[in-house]
């Protein structure tokens, strides 16, 4: 109980039962087509929970996620690993991230549309091309701050290169991929569900354009809460374990 | 092992060492005094093999030391910061420099422990250096050091980080393993009293452009007073000569 109290930070909570009875209030005054009621929105988890869509709809958008964002990563790493042999291309990579870091969503959206058609590439382009620069960006960043005076230390000790890299390269850059998987892994969400509006049958982003269609604006914030709810799990179960787990020796 | 400095030289833009020449006999503990920024800790690179000299040559029992070209003899080197590696334990630390030795795992942990109990760091092993104290950690550098059993010993200015009453206990356990080891050691510092406490010889260098001003046995015949108080005066006519030029670090 304690735990729990403590996790919720009570100031907050307080916050948010205020936001909820304004919420509630505001819902009585402009009828559940444009704010449903907190009850109704809470009904129709329930109903997305016993029926097993929500399951099926956020396994969609999570498996879309995992192709696209995990190939940024495995990519970013690649670019990390250039950059971190060869200055010159630390610099290439440095502008390639600039340029992509400064392409917005949609663009990526409508040339995905345009190469993939309205099929599961479309999200799934849509997030690797988002994901990426945020991704290598960390690990350049990483790559460049390992400290120059412990690889000299290294070599005074005559340690190989694989061993270098093993023992001094990679613990200093891995907290910068767990953070930039930690953005990396935010964005892919919410990008993954805009690009899901378009062309796929399943996934959070589809159903939620599909209940407005259908003018069930209470699924809409059902669907919201979903996403949410995947982002929080997610974050506490993957990236602050993670973190926690490299940052022993703090 | 005995090492020879044969007219050593080292230009950046401006003459940093103009030419040096020393020898150290196998089992010495050499101090190299001189002034802030005349150029000891580069010339101890030279030495160590870290950076390359522009004129002159350093031998190790009359074999070549080559910057950047490895040789089959051991160095070890304690750097003005300790260079641990935080995310390895004080052990690991230790038994990591060994791996290039072709020891295996068993051996050197022991090894490891052996120099770790040395420099008065038992019961220590499986720290992280972040959660031991400053000189703990440069004891566990120095343990590093002596753990590859090197044919000569570098340090520079170990013990600059410290305070007054770690910085005094260090010296006397530095002596005391060198007595009990029998390595060539070279120590640079600035601080005379230090170089008086513990070295064997002592060479003091000019202000930069360096040179060798005077080179002194200090086998204990001579008074330590009155050899503090000449170094001193050496010292300060040095600051003196070289006062209006820029400073360079040392």
């Amino acid at each position: 109980m304690r735990g729990w109290v403590t996790w919720l930070h009570l100031p907050t909570l307080g916050v948010a039962v205020v936001l909820v009875a304004v919420w509630w209030w505001l819902s009585l005054r402009y009828g559940a087509y444009v704010l449903p009621s907190p009850v109704n929105v809470l009904a129709g988890l329930g109903d997305v929970i016993r029926s097993g869509e929500i399951w099926r709809h956020s396994g969609a958008s999570l498996g879309r996620i995992a192709v696209g964002f995990g190939g940024a990563v495995v990519v970013a790493v690649a670019m990390g690993l250039v950059a971190f042999v060869s200055p010159v291309a630390r610099g290439v990579v440095h502008d390639a991230v600039a340029v992509l870091n400064s392409t917005s969503v949609f663009v990526w959206i409508v040339i995905s549309i345009i190469w993939f058609g309205l099929s599961n590439w479309a999200p799934i382009f849509t997030t690797f091309m988002i994901t990426l620069p945020v991704v290598a960006a960390n690990l350049v960043e990483g790559v460049a701050s390992v400290d120059r005076r412990l690889l000299e230390m290294g070599d005074v000790y005559r340690l190989s290169g694989r061993q270098q890299f093993t023992a001094i390269v990679v613990p200093s850059t891995l907290p910068y991929l767990v953070a930039g998987m930690k953005v990396g892994f935010g964005l892919a969400l919410k990008v993954s569900v805009v690009a899901e509006i378009f062309g796929v049958t399943s996934g959070i982003g589809y159903v939620m354009n599909y209940s407005r269609e259908i003018l069930a604006t209470q699924m809409v914030f059902v669907w919201a809460l979903v996403m949410i709810a995947v982002m929080t799990v997610t974050d506490k179960l993957v990236f602050d374990t993670l973190s926690r787990r490299l940052t022993r020796w703090r | 092992m005995k090492l020879e400095v044969h007219g050593v030289g080292k230009d950046y833009r401006i003459p940093v060492i103009d030419s040096v020449s020393f020898a150290v006999d196998a089992g010495e503990f050499l101090c190299l005094l001189g002034p802030n920024g005349c150029g000891k800790t580069t010339l101890l690179r030279i030495i160590g093999g870290l950076e390359p000299a522009t004129r002159g040559s350093v031998t190790l029992d009359g074999r070549a030391v080559v910057f950047e070209q490895r040789h089959d003899r051991r160095v070890g080197v304690v750097f003005q910061e300790d260079r641990l590696l935080p995310w390895l334990t004080l052990r690991d630390n230790v038994s990591l420099v060994l791996a290039p030795l072709g020891r295996p795992a068993a051996e050197r942990v022991a090894t490891a422990d052996r120099y770790l109990g040395l420099v008065g760091l038992a019961g220590f092993e499986d720290y992280y250096p972040g959660r031991v104290s400053g000189g703990m950690r440069q004891r566990a550098a120095i343990a590093r050091a002596l753990a590859i059993e090197p044919d000569l010993l570098l340090m520079d200015e170990p013990f600059g980080a410290l305070d007054a009453q770690n910085r005094r206990i260090m010296q006397h356990e530095v002596r005391r393993i060198w007595r009990e080891t029998g390595r060539t050691i070279v120590f640079v510092t600035h601080a005379i009293e230090e170089a008086v406490a513990i070295g064997t010889t002592l060479v003091m260098l000019t202000a930069r452009p360096a040179r060798v001003r005077e080179a002194i046995r200090n086998d204990g015949r001579a008074a330590r007073g009155a050899l503090i108080d000449d170094l001193n005066t050496m010292i300060m006519e040095e600051v003196e000569r070289q006062q209006g030029g820029a400073s360079l670090p040392g």
